[in-house]
């Protein structure tokens, strides 16, 4: 993308007043969707995002800068705009670069870019409408086809020259249906690092559109749900969203770093119920959220987050690294070259337990099975989230009864990780994007089914 | 390469592809931002960032394609790029290119020069000084961010339009972290306009007091209440729902207020305008992303619906004239439809015999996760909140991890009463605005 030699030549700029870590971010990306609605194939989203983020820090002074300009010219005139906002100063580090292959560990047999655009429209109609002809009372579907080809070079003063290509594809489907009683949606969003063979090797598309109607129509006919504080149970898959909510990004340096988290200077002692561990992991391959470096050029790990309840680490990037006094561990991320690197989740779950998943349906007297979930959000200054149920039952005398409606989840990060009191075994982690300062990225969440013994439930 | 340049090389491409209908939108824009922590600088970011889109209409289909690497190869790649995606295309409505024409609105922008780099650091830190200050439960994570910005859209077509807008401002955002033993709570206050017109003192005052405020807060008791929202929050609450006055949706049947137009939707007392040269907006708009002319209008008028929101397409559908609403997320975007500035117009009463008359209820100031627990199609909300029991007609303890929940169209409905004390937050191109209002009978969900 940029030669080594420029590389150094413009990091060399950046490092010029001063600057004890200089970092030159470049990036093509090609990102590209398909979207049918009302029946037909009404858009395709076609965009190439091109340019360049270079930082700079000083000891805990951080500077980036971005452009489109992309020639050398450019570069220079970028990298000395964040030199001169650092200071006054002369060059006090030297620049040699040297070429590090860190190795893909994502294959990818079907290129998007390099297959038809009607490939794509078959396995897009064939989700769409296996989802618009489930039933009479699916009224609208709307269905996308995403493909993102993120090429990447990162160069920086710790001397790493290194090139990735990050290849995701993902379909969403969302299912409005109408029986009556007002409208209900279904959705359903499976994505990878992966090209179009996702559809082939993992995810049937219309099996996908079927599980869009097959919620909508659900919860169409659902009343809604009983507030009020009580047990909830919540399943696999997208209920993850709960710790990445609650927790995930309380432990993110970008909070901790600064203090303003609930977990902050807390490593070593007990923040969750001793049936709760996580990870953050990168290093899967070919799933959604994983990188074989971060956008810092740090390879990517596997890091405990909390084992059996016990804080174990933090995700860190350099900069909250150097507030810490901690290790980078491969978490800096960005949506692209104009959003300034921080810590971000990658792979984040919880892991299987010892609990059975019928005993723990059936230890609830009164109380919401949350079988699917929606987005949500928290400030990790108090800890206080939110999320959206999308897909709920009430549970009398330990069963599964009536589907409900509106139901939302609220509570205090750090009470709900100790409310946490049965884990079950069916891990399964489901995709999301993940939205924070450095921008929208592809994250995965995932947990087994757990019971958190009460938790206020909103409704009506 | 500049964008003049690269527009004449991707109309020489498109001319020699035998192209008669195409556009192009191109957006850029500039900005530098300074964040603090403790009592220094601790980030400073500028980008410049512009992109191009292409759109051309092959066989009756609009095909796009778009790019930030303004280069010759790709001024004729995005051409080929946008005739192979029309190919796959399969909608039934009529394509639209903007022909422009009609009058374009002249109207006041406040015009202020942008502060220097110098002038934004020394207020930056000033802003952290004078938040320290007001009290000694102000503690770390406290932040000062000082912005100046500048956008800039132009759009050229082969029927002959060629329209360019401008816009920059400069802005200070105070948010307030206070500590209390283990409790912890945080507020932010916002002020755009010229460097000397933020008021910092005030502004660091305001966001302490208001995290200060919240100090012990617990969860509201459950039940039904009037209830009394705070500007943001009503504000938040017309952001997560305007997409249902959008004709687009109405019309693919996304929308619970497709047909309702000149039927009474809400309470007499309220009336919604979206005015695209508010005085508040960073980015007043004479021109639209299809560059028809835009104009301020009543979009609810005393409790009826006066008109959804248009853009060429739907307002041929409906037979109507476009309402200069066309909009586009990004340069690259398709063209939808949005509002400019969404304002629900005050009232006559101030907060204060709003509050006393709800009487007894609760006082919401924010509403967190409208992006999860909120449907615009359905309407139906249920959002974590943050606010103040009612208490003898005023506030009073501050409460937490509540939910609220109903249905935004009946909301609409059961609007009691609107006070004076509008506020408007602007971001970008959508802008949205409200004084407090109050609702009878919503469930909270606390304890």
């Amino acid at each position: 993308m940029i030669s080594r030699k420029l590389c150094e030549r413009v990091l060399a700029a950046a490092a010029s007043t001063g600057a004890d870590y200089a970092e030159l971010f470049a990036e093509k990306t090609f990102n590209r969707s398909v979207n049918m609605l009302d029946d037909k194939v009404q858009t395709v989203g076609d965009n190439v995002v091109a340019g360049v983020g270079i930082r700079v820090f000083k000891g805990l002074r951080s500077v980036a800068a971005s452009t489109v300009d992309t020639s050398e010219e450019g570069l220079i005139r970028c990298a000395l705009q964040a030199a001169q906002a650092l200071g006054e100063g002369k060059a006090e580090i030297s620049i040699v670069l040297k070429e590090r292959r860190f190795g893909d560990i994502h294959p990818i047999k079907l290129v998007p870019g390099s297959e038809s655009l009607s490939r794509k429209t078959d396995i897009l109609k064939s989700a769409y409408f296996a989802a618009r002809k489930a039933d009479d009372a699916i009224v609208q579907v709307d269905a996308s086809l995403l493909d993102v080809d993120h090429n990447i070079l990162v160069a920086n003063s710790d001397g790493i020259y290194a090139e990735d290509r990050q290849i995701r594809t993902r379909l969403y489907i969302t299912a409005v249906a109408d029986k009556g009683q007002g409208t209900q949606t279904g959705s359903t969003g499976p994505g990878a690092r992966k090209g179009l063979e996702f559809f082939e090797e993992d995810v049937d598309p219309a099996a996908a559109g079927k599980e869009a109607a097959r919620q909508a129509l659900v919860m169409a006919g659902a009343g809604y749900c009983p507030a009020g504080v009580m047990p909830v149970v919540i399943d696999n898959g997208f209920g993850g969203v709960i710790f990445h909510e609650a927790c995930g990004h309380s432990l993110e340096a970008s909070s901790v770093a600064y203090g303003v988290s609930q977990f902050a200077g807390k490593l070593g002692q007990q923040i969750a119920n001793e049936k709760v561990s996580a990870v953050d992991d990168g290093t899967i391959p070919n799933a959604w959220g994983s990188i074989n470096f971060d956008d810092e050029g740090t390879p990517s790990h596997r890091n405990v987050l909390i084992e059996k309840g016990i804080l174990k680490g933090y995700m860190i990037d350099k900069y909250g690294g150097r507030r810490m006094g901690m290790a980078p561990t491969g978490n800096a991320r960005r949506q692209n070259y104009s959003f300034v690197t921080t810590s971000r989740m990658t792979n984040t779950f919880i892991l299987d337990g010892e609990d059975k998943n019928e005993d723990i349906i059936a230890s609830v007297e009164y109380g919401l099975y949350a079988k699917d979930m929606g987005g949500g959000s928290v400030n990790p200054a108090t800890g206080g989230f939110n999320f959206a149920v999308k897909e709920g039952y009430m549970i009398r005398n330990g069963k599964v009864c009536e589907p409900v409606r509106g139901a939302s989840l609220v509570g205090t990060g750090s009470e709900i990780l100790m409310k946490i009191d049965m884990v079950g075994q069916n891990l399964r982690r489901a995709q999301g994007m993940c939205g924070s300062s450095s921008g929208s990225i592809p994250t995965d969440v995932g947990q087994p089914m757990i019971r958190v013994s009460s938790i206020t439930v909103g409704g009506r | 390469m500049r964008y003049e340049e690269f527009k004449n090389l991707v109309v020489q491409a498109a001319e020699k592809a035998g192209l008669t209908d195409y556009e192009l939108y191109y957006s850029a824009s500039e900005s530098t931002e300074i964040e603090t922590f403790r009592r220094e600088v601790d980030k400073f970011s500028s980008s410049a960032e512009g992109g191009v889109c292409f759109r051309a209409l092959v066989n009756g289909q609009m095909g796009y394609a778009s790019t930030e690497d303004l280069s010759a190869e790709e001024a004729e790649a995005i051409v080929a790029r946008a005739q192979e995606n029309a190919a796959v295309l399969e909608s039934a409505e009529e394509q639209f290119l903007g022909e422009g024409g009609g009058q374009y609105e002249t109207f006041e922008k406040k015009e202020y020069p942008l502060p220097e780099t110098d002038a934004l650091i020394k207020a930056a830190l000033h802003g952290q000084e004078l938040a320290y200050a007001v009290d000694p439960r102000v503690t770390d994570g406290t932040s000062t961010v000082v912005m100046r910005m500048k956008q800039s859209v132009a759009i050229f077509n082969s029927r002959g339009l060629d329209l360019s807008a401008e816009n920059q401002a400069s802005l200070c955002y105070i948010a307030a972290v206070v500590k209390d033993g283990e409790e912890m709570n945080d507020e932010y206050k916002i002020k755009a306009g010229p460097i000397d017109e933020w008021k910092q003192e005030e502004l660091a005052e305001k966001a302490v007091k208001a995290a200060l405020a919240k100090m012990g807060a617990k969860a509201a008791p459950t039940g039904s209440y009037p209830v009394v929202f705070a500007p943001d929050a009503m504000s938040a609450l017309l952001m997560t729902f305007s997409p249902a006055f959008s004709a687009e949706a109405a019309q693919k049947g996304l929308s619970q207020l497709a047909g309702k137009e000149g039927t009474k939707i809400a309470a007499d007392c309220v009336t919604l305008v979206d005015d695209p040269f508010h005085k508040d907006s960073l980015m007043p708009m004479p021109f639209d992303a299809e560059g028809m002319p835009t104009r301020r209008k009543n979009v609810i008028e005393n409790g009826t619906l006066t008109t959804l929101l248009h853009n060429l397409k739907t307002a041929k559908v409906a037979g109507v004239p476009t309402t200069g609403n066309a909009s586009k997320r990004g340069y690259a975007g398709s063209v939808q439809i949005s509002p400019f500035s969404f304002v629900l117009a005050p009232g006559q009463m101030s907060e204060e015999e709003l509050l006393a008359k709800a009487g007894s209820g609760v006082y919401i100031d924010t509403l967190n996760g409208t992006h999860a627990g909120a449907d615009p199609i359905s309407g139906d909300f249920s959002l974590q909140s943050l606010g103040f029991m009612i208490e003898d007609g005023k506030k009073t303890r501050p409460v937490k991890d509540f939910t609220v929940a109903g249905n935004f169209f009946d909301l609409l409905q059961h609007v009691e009463a609107v006070a004076d004390n509008a506020e408007m937050e602007s971001f970008g191109m959508t802008n949205f605005g409200s004084p407090s209002v109050m609702v009878s009978g919503l469930s909270v969900a606390g304890e």
